[in-house]
């Protein structure tokens, strides 16, 4: 018999009727069902049912996240030797990336599963598993210097505010790690834009050294007065694969385009992420870009004369299109309205970008305000669909 | 004329343990009995009591507020027992029958006096034979009501549910019975009715070219007569169509035949847990242990009378209905899965969803239990319920507006176009219990309608 199935087994009277802990038995069966699945069977027809859970459903997006993980460790370290002046060995930059994102997962976990447990045992459910998906999505979007009690407080307000005090996982209208995400983007500022937030810098040093630029693509990109946006990247270091590799100071994960694609192509296959919003979401896009390149004139800002492609390349583009529209919990039901949801959030990302001067980046927000009207994006297409249907009511 | 409907929306369960062709003839039984613990819309008002000397077709029990809902005794002999289950509802009424039954004689129809009888008199002979339940009336599948000319009548063949008998075993050698039964049922609705079969089963009907009116393909529940009616009606006076099963058409056609109350049924025993899954010619209200005996895997298994998806767990000792044509064996399966299931490739793990390995694999059979594979979770919408939905209803929308008390809004997103086909629960990874819920809100309905 397997060591841990011994271990609930030895353990389960405590927490059963009558036993010590009874109070904590929620606890306990949310722990035990991580290892294995609950042995409860069907009452109703149909008798037999389907093998796919919302556990099974939530890991695959966290095995798609891995690899973001991976990259970001070696970013995080990449980058901070590059600014430190220090040599580019491998094993050296993989431990100052661990060094850095290890402990912000650690608290972000430690910190939500506190949360979720805490609401689940009151409410005495079962824990959703929505939380490790929003805890491993959340560090990502972070800056590598994000202090840890940041983090902490972020994940809270994500998690509490952006998903429990609705009912939990399915019963939010936010993407919980988003909310928690612009929670910290409003609230310290100073801790998660600008240029230096975005490299982690040696011990003992306060700048980096002269050849680096600690400036996001976009943040560049803000600063271009006149000419090509495109010019000016690759003079500051960012070629086109580098954008595209996403090599360059910016959140943990999210730079990416590359494993956010294959991300995103892993996730449709496996059937949890909705191609109509991925692709609503590109066409979104690249129908703004296009549109800002029509009226783009040597008078008006670069930003109008951007290729539309490379707005898909820089920022949190890919890595939002992937991972955070494609929650179905905030998205739209509706196959039909995620078009348009999808749509809408490319349109509204590339108008953030080229025209309000305070935000870099919009991506998130945008998403966060997107969920605010898929509802009643759904209602449209019900009402539609439910008036081409022959009334059956007695 | 056969046409063809194509590509109706569903699911088929993978699901091992398929009847063989080969029919196979049980011994009489000792009991037999009408069931009534698991009719719906029916209040049952006892006809008789323990140790009343009954024949075959003599009234037991009938519907307290429908008086044409009769069920008469499938066999000959005394009243052994009358079973009451939770709140002294009637179970079912046991006979044990006499090694020579008698008969209760009805009036014989010929062929010839068929088409010159009056349709009043048609209606009154199947009631009093206790033959009227059989035949249904959409959109809630109660007992149709005589005194309506329905729109449209069906009568369905085959089912893809796991595991009801194939019509090509059944109709064997009764095809004329069918026409029969077809003639008295276009004297009922005053049209001739539209016969259905899956495309397979009517192509292994020969005999029956001219006889089926349409061809089905898609998946289950193509065969259903309310997804037949949600695909092709065109106005919503044809929501109360009338429908009857094959087998059942025969009950009817034999008792006007022969004048006495047909005893005969053949029935599967199917899935996983069965060792010699099969048809079997026995008699309506057999005991299930004559069924199962000798014939069960050894463990725990769950009898479920009925189709694997909407059928009903039926003790040991229960005997099977009238409406119940199959008797499906499940293992239970409760026992915890594998040591951190969830993270493995699970190319053994069959699902409608793409999340295993299994999906990108050939099709498979596999032996299904009654686990229920995961915990009871908020519905996150996936959206799979509303991709197998047959009658597009949008069940993870429509059972929130039912758990909020919105009628009306329930309504209008179909709820009386679902066939309660179980697709919905099946393949909710959440668990939500959609079936249940969107039945009881029908029953609801009805009781409120009545």
């Amino acid at each position: 018999m397997n060591p841990v199935k011994r271990l609930f087994d030895s353990q389960r009277h405590r927490f059963a009727k009558g036993g010590r802990f009874e109070k904590y038995f929620f606890l306990f069966e949310n722990i035990e069902s991580v290892f294995f699945a609950p042995a409860a069977v069907t009452t109703a027809s149909p008798h037999v049912r389907d093998s796919l859970d919302v556990k099974r459903f939530m890991f695959l997006v966290i095995v798609a996240l891995l690899p973001h993980y991976a990259f970001g460790i070696f970013n995080v370290g990449y980058q901070s030797h590059r600014a430190s002046g220090l040599p580019l060995d491998f094993w050296p930059m993989v431990w100052v990336g661990l060094k850095t994102v290890v402990p912000m997962v650690v608290v972000t976990y430690a910190v939500g599963y506190f949360w979720e447990a805490l609401f689940a045992t009151v409410r005495r459910h079962e824990i959703s598993e929505g939380l490790f998906v929003t805890c491993a999505l959340f560090p990502l979007t972070l800056p590598p210097t994000q202090p840890l009690w940041q983090v902490a407080l972020g994940i809270s307000f994500g998690i509490v505010i952006g998903k429990e005090i609705f009912g939990g996982t399915g019963r939010n209208f936010l993407n919980p790690a988003l909310t928690g995400r612009a929670f910290l983007y409003f609230a310290y500022p100073a801790q998660t834009s600008g240029d230096a937030v975005w490299t982690v810098l040696a011990a003992g040093r306060t700048a980096p050294v002269d050849a680096f630029t600690g400036a996001t693509p976009l943040a560049v990109a803000q600063a271009v007065e006149s000419g090509s946006i495109v010019q000016v990247w690759s003079e500051a270091g960012y070629s086109l694969s580098t954008l595209f590799f996403g090599l360059y100071p910016d959140s943990i994960g999210a730079s990416c385009t590359l494993l956010c694609i294959l991300g995103a192509l892993f996730l449709i296959t496996v059937g949890v992420a909705d191609y109509r919003i991925i692709c609503g979401d590109i066409l979104g896009f690249l129908a703004a870009g296009t549109l800002l390149n029509l009226v783009a004139s040597p008078t008006t800002s670069p930003y109008l004369g951007l290729n539309p492609f490379y707005h898909l390349l820089v920022g949190g583009a890919a890595f939002g299109i992937a991972y955070m529209t494609t929650d179905p919990v905030s998205a739209p039901a509706m196959p039909g309205v995620r078009w348009v949801y999808g749509f809408m959030i490319g349109m509204l990302t590339v108008l953030i970008r080229a025209f309000n001067p305070a935000f870099p980046e919009g991506i998130g927000i945008v998403i966060l305000f997107m969920n605010c009207f898929a509802p009643l994006l759904d209602e449209i297409q019900l009402k539609a669909r439910l008036k081409k249907r022959i009334p059956n009511v007695q | 004329m056969v046409s063809t409907l194509h590509h109706i929306k569903g699911y088929n369960l993978k699901l091992s343990g398929k009847p063989s062709a080969v029919l196979e003839d049980l011994p009489l039984p000792k009991q037999v009995a009408a069931v009534a613990g698991r009719l719906r819309f029916v209040k049952p008002r006892l006809a008789v009591k323990v140790g009343d000397r009954v024949k075959v077709g003599s009234l037991l029990f009938a519907d307290k507020r429908r008086p044409e809902v009769q069920f008469r005794s499938p066999g000959g002999g005394t009243v052994s027992a009358v079973n009451f289950g939770p709140r002294r509802r009637l179970q079912e009424v046991v006979i044990t029958v006499d090694l020579e039954e008698a008969f209760e004689e009805f009036p014989r129809i010929s062929g010839a006096e068929l088409d010159s009888i009056d349709r009043a008199r048609l209606i009154e002979l199947i009631v009093a034979g206790g033959l009227w339940p059989l035949i249904r009336e959409l959109p809630f599948r109660d007992a149709a009501r005589p005194e309506n000319l329905p729109p449209a009548v069906f009568v369905y063949l085959d089912s893809l549910e796991p595991f009801h008998p194939l019509p090509q075993v059944y109709l064997q050698g009764r095809e004329d019975l069918l026409q029969f039964g077809l003639r008295v049922l276009h004297v009922l609705a005053g049209a001739p009715a539209l016969v259905t079969a899956c495309r397979d089963n009517a192509q292994a009907l020969n005999g029956l070219k001219e006889v089926i009116g349409r061809r089905l393909t898609g998946r289950y529940p193509a065969h259903d007569p309310g997804v037949v009616l949600y695909r092709t009606k065109t106005s919503a006076d044809q929501n109360h169509a009338w429908y009857i099963e094959g087998q059942d058409l025969l009950l009817i056609a034999e008792f006007l035949q022969t004048g006495r109350f047909p005893t005969g049924r053949i029935v599967t025993l199917a899935g996983p847990a069965a060792t010699r899954p099969g048809h079997f010619r026995t008699r309506i209200g057999v005991p299930l242990a004559a069924l199962t005996d000798g014939r069960t895997a050894a463990g725990e298994v769950r009898l479920v009378a009925g189709g694997v998806l909407t059928g009903n767990p039926t003790p040991r000792d229960s005997y099977l209905g009238l409406f119940e044509k199959a008797l499906v064996l499940l293992a239970e399966g409760n026992t915890s899965g594998d040591f951190l299931g969830w993270t493995l490739p699970g190319a053994q793990t069959p699902s409608y969803s793409r999340a295993f390995l299994s999906s990108f694999r050939r099709p498979r059979e596999f032996p299904l239990d009654c686990n229920r594979h995961g915990g009871l979770r908020a519905c996150i919408q996936c959206n799979f319920c509303t991709q197998v939905c047959p009658v597009d209803i949008l069940p993870q929308l429509t059972y929130k507006a039912i758990l909020a008390g919105e009628v009306e809004e329930s309504l209008d997103h179909g709820l009386l176009d679902c066939v309660e086909c179980g697709l919905c629960s099946l393949v909710c990874p959440s668990k939500i219990e959609l079936l249940k819920i969107l039945r009881q809100a029908r029953e609801q309905f009805y009781e409120e309608m009545i």
